[in-house]
C-alpha cells in the first residue's frame, strides 16, 4: 500500500539540509534595491496617476489654502524620476552583475531558451516540479522584459514628455517632446500613458502570485532571496540554468 | 496687377486715415505679442514703413471661412485696417469684388509677376480622394489649384486648424481623404497656425514677423511658431490654481462651477492644447472658453474631433478601436488576471491534496530531475 507523505517533508529537511537543499548567492545587492525601489514606486505612481486622471477630493474654501493635485502630482513626479533612475542603475547592473543580473534577457535566437520557455510553461500548467533555476526562468524573464523594461520604457518616454510640456524650453522637452507628435498629440500621449499603466498592477498580480507558488510548491526561498539575495536549489535545479550561458 | 503692391503698410495706411500715433501703438502692441524687446519696436516700425507689401495669395479649400472672419475681426481699433492692408490681399476670392475666370487670371498672373516672391496663405485643406473631386474651384480641383500655387510661392502659412492638421473634414473615417498642407506640399516653408479659428492677434503677429524679418518665426516639432504655441492653455489659465487645490466642477449646475472652479472633469481639454487663448483671450480680449465657463475643446490640436466627447474626462473617454474606457480595459484585463491565478490557485491545491493520498514512497534525497 503507497504510503501517505507529504512531498517535502520539513522534519527531514531539518534534519539533512544537505540532502535536500544547497544554498547559492543569486541576486546582488543593486539588484534587489532596484526591486524594492521600483515596487515601491510603481505602486505610488499608479495610485497618484489614479487621483490625476480621476480627482475625486474636493476640498472647499478658498484655492489658496489647498494643494492637494498640485501635490499628488509631485509626488507622482519625484516617484516617476525615482523610477526613472532606478530602472537606469538595474540597466547598468545588467552588464555590470553577475549572470543572474542577465537571466532575464529573451535570448530568442538559442533554440534553448525556447525549450526553456516551453518547458516552464507545462510545468506551470502540470503543476509540476522538476524545473526550477537559481535566475530566471525564459517565461518568467519574458514577462519581466515585456512589462517591466519594454512597457517601462513606454511609461518612462510618454511621462517624461507629458512631464516636459510644463517646460517647453526645457532641456526634458528637447530629449523626449519628440513623443508627443510621433504619438499624434498630447491628448493620445495622456491616453497611452494611462492604458499602460494598467500593465502594472496586472503584472504585481501575476508575479506575486507565481513567486508564492513557486516559493511554496519548488521550495527555492524565492520570495526570500529578493531580500537576502539567496535562493535554495536541490542538485539537478542547477542544470536548468545551463541555457543562460 | 496693382500698383499697391510697391506701396508700403504704413503708406497704404496713411492713404486711409490711420494716424501715426495710431500706427505706432499699433506696431507696439504687436511687437509685444510676439515677445520681441521694447528696443525692437523700432525694426517694426521701419518695416511698415520701408518695406513693400508682401503680396499674398489666399486660397479657400475645404473649410468653414472661419479664419477668415477672425482675420478681419482682429481685436486693435485699427486692426483691420492694417489686417488688410498690411498684406498686398491680390487674390482672394471670398473677400473680393471680381468673381470667375477673371480672378483665375489674376492669380495665374500673379504666380507669374512674382515667381518666389509671394507668399502663400492656404485655408482650409484639400480632399485627395478620388482625384481631388469633393473641392473644386473655377473647374478644376482645389488639389491641382494647391499645387500649382505652391509651387512658386516663397512660404506658405497654413491658416487654421483645415491647414494645419486636417480639423473636422479629416476626421475619422474622412470620406473625402482631406489632407492637411504639410502632407501635400513638402518642398516648400509651412507655417502651421492651427486653432479654429486661429486668434486674429495670432494671425496678424504671424504676418508681421515674416514682414518685419523677411523670415519665418521659430517654430516647434509640428511647424507652429513657438511664439504662440509654445504653452498648454492649462499652464496659463487663470483658473489653474483651482486645479492644483483640486477644487473641481462636478456638473454644469453645480456649486463649483458657479465658483468658477476649475473644468478639468467637465472634459477641458486646456491640458493637451496648446494656444494662447488663455492669454490673449478673443473679442478684443473680453473672454475665452474657459472665461465663460465652458471647457476648452481642444480645436488648435491635430485629431482633436477623434478625441473623444468634448464633455469627459480622458480617463472616461472610449479608446479608439477597442470601445472601452482606459479603465474599464484595465479592470477587464485585471479581472481575467485574477481569474487565471485563482483557478491555478484552486488547481493547485486540489492537485496538493490528491497527492498527499496517492503519492508512492520517494527517498528523501531523491530528485526527480536525475
Amino acid at each position: 500500500m503507497a504510503k501517505v507523505i507529504q512531498p517535502f517533508d520539513p522534519k527531514d529537511v531539518v534534519a539533512h539540509p544537505e540532502a535536500y537543499f544547497r544554498r547559492a548567492y543569486v541576486w546582488q545587492v543593486p539588484v534587489r534595491i532596484t526591486h524594492w525601489v521600483s515596487a515601491l514606486c510603481v505602486t505610488v505612481l499608479f495610485l497618484t496617476g489614479l487621483y490625476i486622471a480621476s480627482p475625486i477630493l474636493a476640498p472647499s474654501g478658498e484655492p489658496a489654502h489647498h494643494f492637494v493635485m498640485g501635490r499628488i502630482r509631485q509626488i507622482h513626479f519625484a516617484a516617476g524620476i525615482i523610477f526613472v533612475i532606478s530602472f537606469l542603475v538595474r540597466i547598468y547592473w545588467f552588464w555590470a552583475g553577475n549572470n543572474y543580473a542577465r537571466s532575464g534577457f529573451p535570448f530568442v535566437w538559442r533554440a534553448s531558451w525556447w525549450r526553456d520557455l516551453f518547458r516552464q510553461a507545462t510545468d506551470y500548467l502540470r503543476l509540476e516540479r522538476g524545473h526550477v533555476h537559481l535566475g530566471h526562468n525564459a517565461l518568467g524573464g519574458s514577462a519581466y522584459t515585456f512589462f517591466v523594461i519594454f512597457l517601462g520604457w513606454v511609461q518612462i518616454f510618454t511621462g517624461l514628455a507629458l512631464y516636459s510640456e510644463t517646460n517647453p524650453a526645457g532641456i526634458l522637452n528637447k530629449l523626449f517632446g519628440w513623443v508627443i507628435p510621433l504619438l499624434g498629440n498630447s491628448y493620445r500621449t495622456h491616453m497611452i500613458h494611462h492604458l499602460v499603466a494598467w500593465a502594472f498592477p496586472i503584472f504585481a498580480l501575476l508575479h506575486i502570485y507565481i513567486v508564492t507558488y513557486d516559493s511554496t510548491q519548488y521550495g527555492n526561498g524565492l520570495i526570500t532571496s529578493i531580500i537576502s539575495g539567496y535562493k535554495f536549489y536541490r542538485q539537478g535545479d542547477i542544470r536548468n540554468d545551463e541555457w543562460l550561458s | 496687377m496693382n500698383n499697391l503692391s510697391f506701396l508700403s503698410t504704413y503708406d497704404v495706411l496713411r492713404q486711409h486715415g490711420v494716424d501715426r500715433r495710431d500706427f505706432l501703438r499699433f506696431c507696439v502692441t504687436t511687437a509685444a505679442a510676439m515677445g520681441l524687446e521694447a528696443s525692437m519696436v523700432p525694426t517694426v516700425v521701419a518695416a511698415m514703413e520701408t518695406k513693400p507689401r508682401i503680396p499674398v495669395i489666399w486660397l479657400h479649400g475645404l473649410e468653414c471661412t472661419c479664419c477668415s472672419e477672425s482675420f478681419i475681426r482682429s481685436s486693435h481699433p485699427i486692426a483691420q485696417d492694417i489686417i488688410l492692408n498690411m498684406i498686398s490681399l491680390d487674390y482672394d476670392d471670398t473677400l473680393q469684388a471680381a468673381a470667375g475666370f477673371q480672378v483665375e487670371a489674376i492669380r495665374k498672373k500673379l504666380i507669374k509677376d512674382h515667381p518666389g516672391g509671394y507668399l502663400l496663405a492656404v485655408e482650409g485643406n484639400a480632399p485627395t480622394k478620388d482625384g481631388g473631386v469633393y473641392c473644386t474651384v473655377g473647374g478644376d480641383t482645389f488639389l491641382n489649384v494647391l499645387k500649382e500655387t505652391a509651387e512658386h510661392a516663397k512660404a506658405i502659412v497654413a491658416w487654421g486648424s483645415c491647414a494645419s492638421n486636417g480639423c473636422v473634414q479629416a476626421a475619422h473615417p474622412n470620406p473625402t481623404g482631406a489632407m492637411p498642407v504639410h502632407k501635400l506640399i513638402t518642398d516648400k516653408p509651412i507655417i502651421n497656425v492651427p486653432g479654429c479659428p486661429p486668434i486674429a492677434e495670432v494671425m496678424t503677429g504671424v504676418l508681421t514677423y515674416i514682414l518685419t524679418f523677411d523670415a519665418l518665426p521659430e517654430l516647434d516639432r509640428i511647424g507652429r511658431p513657438k511664439m504662440f504655441y509654445g504653452q498648454r492653455i492649462h499652464d496659463k489659465c487663470y483658473r489653474r490654481a483651482f486645479f492644483d487645490a483640486g477644487q473641481f466642477v462636478e456638473s454644469w449646475d453645480d456649486d463649483g462651477a458657479r465658483k468658477g472652479w476649475c473644468l478639468y472633469k467637465m472634459g477641458c481639454r486646456g491640458p493637451t492644447t496648446y494656444n494662447s487663448c488663455s492669454t490673449f483671450k478673443w473679442n478684443n480680449g473680453v473672454s475665452f472658453p474657459i472665461g465663460s465657463g465652458h471647457g476648452c475643446i481642444g480645436c488648435s490640436e491635430a485629431g482633436f474631433w477623434d478625441n473623444g466627447p468634448f464633455y469627459q474626462r480622458l480617463s472616461n473617454v472610449v479608446v479608439p478601436g477597442i470601445d472601452a474606457t482606459p479603465n474599464t480595459i484595465g479592470e477587464v484585463l485585471g479581472a481575467a488576471a485574477v481569474i487565471g491565478v485563482g483557478s491555478h490557485l484552486v488547481s493547485t491545491v486540489v492537485r496538493q491534496n490528491a497527492r498527499k493520498v496517492h503519492v508512492d514512497d520517494t527517498p528523501p534525497s531523491g530528485d526527480k530531475g536525475e
